[in-house]
């Protein structure tokens, strides 16, 4: 028996080793950059990848972040493209999900097969960019809010969570003379709480974290979103496009800049609202995960 | 008979009304962009009518090595993160479960599951100054004694930092499905198992393991459908000049040909080529997997 715990004492040692070098694996690099984005330049310059604390605190990149003309520009563009984008997203998720829903809906299975068809069959790139071209939306951020307006996925799970909602409660709400779309706002969204809330996370992730669809459509730098701007700085490396002649001239500290630590103030910028929305996300979507570890 | 339908459907046009944007989304933006796929069979004229130009381009397609360099990288990518990546998911959330410490496990889980949440931009943000000389990675390397290396431009290494990233950004958000079915098995299995001697092990191959084969047959599937993607988003944010010859895949050469090079009817072709073969690898496996578990990947 006691040789059976010592045993047991051995494999959790070897578990939390091998989980927590893991989570360092994710910890680490994430603040990293923070610590890199809060160092005064000459010090971040020589900041070695494993070191995650700020050196001679600074805030010079984010006051370059927060005074750059296309940077602030993308950010707002970013926020309105989330915003609008998602309460679009919502709308058309959960009227589509009620209809769909209804457990006598006369045409539920050939809209079904329509939409797994819709959600199989990618067309391409191109075929789409022709459409958004024909339809005048070119250069619009209007776009990118409404070529993703539906992701069949996210209708499928909120379906779900409609399907949850007692009949007998609707039923209830239909006799008492309830039309349909009163019966979605003052009943089922707030009986399917947990999946509005999650749903609505996972476009707003989406959303925020958009960059294919608007580097494409959108051309013009002071139009496009933040990802799109982070993406030609962190990841192409295009310094002189993203800090331009002009702008840095703006700077009486020019000459003390450092470009990665730039990038890693801008990285940090787009992580903002998805630090934001995490917690929120995990309390209604992982609920479940989560709490079966308190249990036992 | 004809009539009660009419009527029915008249009874039911408050509902149709709540689809009817959903509908117009899909028709707008799938089935009008499926219509312009005619394109691959025509030659692209930006003011006068297309030129009808029958399989031109897919003879052009077959006829270049390009292209079957380009199918190989996809399939041997698609097969490291499918395939090899998977049984990691499994692993993964049993681990979580043999741990006694609920507070550590809750911490593995909060911070396993961000990365799930991050941009493909930020990520590669992230991890090219994380493997580049000077970055963390190299840096611990050399703990060991190992020396540094620039991976990202490493023609040798880069698909193993394809696979690894994903894995990163995947290992704990994939593996909620496989917890959250090992978190629902009834308790009094495992105490029969341990009156009856067993350890861990056991419980792990005789209890475990069988309760997640289903999911594992289900995911399985649901991502062969998506085998061609090998992960666009990734490959385009990770590449470079130096490593792009070994990690260009379908849908960064379309990408590259139809939005960069303005090679239309091309890319139309490859994206047909694609979706053609998607639509059939799904259809196969949800004949297969409603002979082999009752269920298809839809109902």
């Amino acid at each position: 028996m006691k040789r059976k715990s010592t045993r047991d004492n051995f494999l959790q040692l070897v578990l939390i080793v091998l989980l927590g070098f893991l989570t360092l694996t994710m910890i680490v690099p994430l603040l990293h950059i923070l610590a890199k984005s809060l160092s005064a330049p000459e010090q971040s310059i020589k900041m070695k990848g494993l070191e995650i604390f700020p050196k001679n605190f600074d805030l010079i990149n984010y006051r370059i972040v927060f005074s750059h003309p296309i940077l602030m520009a993308s950010l707002w563009n970013s926020i309105y493209v989330t915003v609008i984008g998602t309460v679009l997203n919502m709308l058309l998720t959960c009227t589509a999900a009620y209809a769909l829903t209804r457990p006598k809906l006369t045409l539920k299975k050939p809209l079904m097969v329509f939409l797994i068809i819709m959600m199989l069959f990618d067309p391409g790139i191109i075929p789409e960019y022709l459409v958004v071209k024909d339809l005048g939306l070119m250069g619009s951020r209007w776009s990118v809010i409404l070529v993703m307006a539906v992701n069949v996925y996210y209708l499928v799970i909120m379906m779900r969570y409609f399907e949850e909602v007692s009949p007998a409660v609707v039923e209830a709400a239909t006799v008492d003379g309830s039309g349909h779309m009163r019966t979605l706002f003052s009943i089922i969204l707030p009986l399917a709480q947990a999946g509005v809330v999650t749903i609505t996370m996972f476009y707003a992730v989406v959303r925020w974290n958009e960059y294919f669809r608007a580097s494409i459509y959108i051309m013009k730098a002071a139009d496009t979103v933040l990802q799109v701007i982070l993406r030609q700085f962190v990841v192409l490396g295009d310094t002189v496009s993203m800090v331009g002649q002009q702008n840095i001239f703006n700077y009486n500290d020019v000459a003390r800049m450092d470009y990665s630590a730039l990038k890693s103030a801008t990285i940090v910028v787009a992580l903002i609202p998805i630090l934001l929305i995490y917690p929120v996300t995990l309390r209604f979507y992982a609920r479940g995960a989560l709490a079966g570890s308190v249990k036992e | 008979m004809k009539r009660s339908v009419a009527k029915r459907l008249w009874s039911e046009r408050v509902l149709y009304l709540m689809l009817f944007p959903t509908i117009l989304y899909f028709v707008l933006f799938r089935v009008l962009p499926i219509w312009n796929m005619r394109l691959a069979f025509y030659r692209f004229r930006t003011k006068s009518a297309w030129t009808f130009v029958g399989l031109t381009y897919f003879k052009m397609i077959f006829g270049s090595p390009e292209f079957f360099k380009i199918l190989q990288n996809t399939i041997i990518i698609s097969l490291m993160k499918y395939v090899l990546l998977f049984p990691f998911f499994v692993i993964f959330a049993i681990m979580l479960n043999e741990l006694r410490s609920n507070r550590f496990r809750k911490y593995v889980q909060v911070v396993s599951y961000l990365p799930h949440f991050l941009s493909w931009v930020v990520i590669a943000g992230i991890w090219i100054s994380m493997l580049s000389l000077q970055g963390g990675w190299n840096q611990f390397l050399s703990f060991f004694g190992i020396p540094a290396r620039d991976f990202m431009t490493d023609r040798t290494v880069i698909r193993w930092v394809l696979f690894f990233c994903e894995g990163w950004r995947s290992l704990g958000w994939d593996s909620i499905i496989y917890f959250t079915v090992i978190i629902a098995i009834n308790p009094s299995l495992f105490e029969a198992a341990q009156i009856d001697g067993g350890g861990r092990w056991v419980s792990i191959r005789h209890i475990i393991f069988p309760a997640l084969i289903t999911p594992m047959v289900t995911m399985f599937i649901l991502n062969l459908g998506f085998f061609l993607n090998a992960g666009f988003d990734q490959v385009l944010n990770f590449s470079n000049n130096a490593v792009l010859s070994t990690i260009d895949i379908l849908d960064t050469y379309i990408y590259r040909i139809g939005i960069q090079n303005g090679q239309y009817s091309l890319a139309t072709a490859v994206s047909l080529v694609k979706g053609v073969v998607g639509m059939v690898l799904v259809f196969t496996t949800h004949i297969f997997s409603k002979k082999m578990t009752g269920s298809g990947v839809w109902r």
